[in-house]
């Protein structure tokens, strides 16, 4: 067995395969993670009763354990919760006929909405309180001030951390090869396996996730310069 | 798929999980351990400016930012042997552990060197300057005046380093290591009583984390007890959202909001 450089071409073209997978499950769950992380995050700056500190416990759980559990509480323990209801209602459904993607969707969004919840805080802190005061002032409601005022300025100021969470979100969803999707990380596996060629599927696959690094690194580096081309310069 | 659930088993299955405990802390504490020493390596070409190696430290946190650990988790113990072997080093008999610590201090070392420059770039410019005014010597600023400060500026980055690192680790069971994740997929697939052992792993997992936490927080105070409070929290969110700009590829100077 010896390098075969010529092999990671044939590797990089099998994991394209697994490409959309990855970008599929990212994809929601950064999405889901943004819903769930401003619901939690309002929730907890508005210090609504009960609802903030469920939030609380939510975003310390989810801190505190390894996206790892997430996932496979969920795998092993939404069937039992599904076919449970299911029993009592009397329906036919059955969490056998849920596809396995949709696990790590779900398991991931849960993660993804924690860590999403920290970054909209901070962003929202970030904002100055001047400004939604100015809004009401104006004659602006909250949930309008909000949309109109502090989250534009909110995102801008958040978007490092944002690209880090979804940076975080595409390294974990290699996860999801231990519940059997196959994503770039298994992928490799399969392509590693059936050649017997393992560093170098492993190191193609490597060098896969860095360009999507990098590549979205660039992206929010970009966004962030066109988000505050209006802050900038004059007196400000 | 799984039997009923049975809370009994959680219980059961605790002190089952915690008999590894000590294989997961060994791996956390040896590769954090390794990791601050290659972090300090990786760093000081970037914070002195070394024209070759500071381009090969850029490279190297990069790759292991910009790449998922699981995968440098396979990359290693698949790629070192054989990189070794054009060396004629045979290293087929050294335990997969070896192998997992070397990656998560590799993985660490990355985020480390970052931390570092981070730390010591929001120590004030003013503080060298002054401390060479009064005639220290390089070696003298750094030792008496840089690194108290970029200590104390450091630890909440550093604790979540180590709470992370810890996290990880759970990742080591896809090489076969017998830590504590390891173990729970033994006892779920002896038991078939997967929900209850996650369950039981998961608290084990989040207790840990909570006391590290609350270990770095008191840290943090002990050694930021003589610094102003609003100098500490200014340097921190400096270094903070410093260091959020992650794979430092190109610089992109000037861009501040």
């Amino acid at each position: 067995m010896s390098f075969d450089p010529s092999f990671m071409w044939t590797a990089f073209l099998s994991l394209f395969k697994a490409l959309p997978t990855t970008l599929f499950i990212t994809i929601i769950s950064v999405a889901a993670g943004l819903v769930i992380g401003t619901i939690v995050a309002l929730a907890r700056l508005y210090r609504i009763p009960v609802l903030s500190q469920l939030a609380s416990a939510y975003v310390t759980f989810v801190r505190g354990t390894p996206m790892l559990m997430h996932l496979l509480l969920i795998y092993f323990g939404l069937p039992i919760i599904i076919d449970g209801i299911a029993g009592l209602v009397g329906s036919s459904f059955t969490s056998a006929s849920i596809p396995l993607l949709a696990f790590a969707c779900i398991a991931f969004s849960i993660t993804a909405g924690a860590y999403m919840s920290e970054v909209v805080r901070a962003g929202i802190l970030a904002v100055d309180k001047g400004q939604i005061e100015a809004a009401h002032a104006v004659g602006m409601t909250t949930p309008q001030a909000l949309r109109r005022i502090v989250f534009p300025q909110a995102l801008a100021v958040s978007l490092p951390n944002l690209s880090n969470s979804v940076i975080g979100m595409l390294h974990g969803s290699t996860l999801a090869y231990t519940i059997s999707v196959i994503e770039i990380n298994a992928q490799a596996q399969i392509v590693a396996a059936d050649n017997w060629k393992y560093f170098e599927a492993y190191l193609a696959a490597a060098l896969l996730f860095w360009g999507l690094t990098v590549l979205i690194e660039r992206m929010s580096g970009w966004l962030e310069y066109r988000l505050n081309r209006f802050q900038r310069g004059g007196a400000a | 798929m799984s039997r009923r659930f049975d809370i009994h088993y959680v219980l059961d299955f605790i002190p089952k999980l915690l008999a590894y405990l000590n294989i997961t802390l060994l791996i956390v504490g040896s590769s954090i351990a390794l990791g601050l020493l290659i972090g300090l390596l990786v760093a000081l070409p970037r914070l002195y400016n070394v024209p070759g190696l500071q381009r090969l430290s850029r490279i190297y946190v990069s790759f292991f930012r910009g790449t998922p650990i699981l995968i440098q988790l396979f990359l290693v113990y698949y790629g070192l042997p054989e990189i070794l072997g054009w060396l004629h080093i045979d290293v087929s008999r050294i335990a997969v552990l070896y192998f997992v610590i070397l990656t998560y201090a590799l993985n660490s070392g990355a985020f480390i060197s970052e931390m570092i420059r981070a730390a010591v770039e929001a120590v004030d410019k003013g503080q060298v300057e002054a401390a060479q005014s009064i005639g220290m010597s390089g070696y003298q600023t750094f030792r008496r005046i840089i690194l108290p400060q970029a200590l104390g500026i450091s630890v909440p980055l550093f604790g979540n380093l180590v709470i992370g690192n810890l996290k990880d680790t759970s990742l080591a069971f896809t090489l076969g290591v017998m830590e504590m994740t390891g173990r729970s997929q033994t006892l779920g697939t002896a038991t078939q009583h997967f929900i209850e052992t996650y369950i039981a792993l998961s608290l084990i997992y989040f207790v840990i984390s909570v006391l590290l936490e609350r270990a770095f927080v008191w840290l943090e105070r002990y050694l930021n007890q003589y610094a102003g409070k609003e100098q500490t929290s200014r340097q921190q969110r400096m270094a903070k959202r410093w260091q959020a700009r992650l794979i430092p590829i190109s610089d992109r100077g000037g861009k501040q909001g």
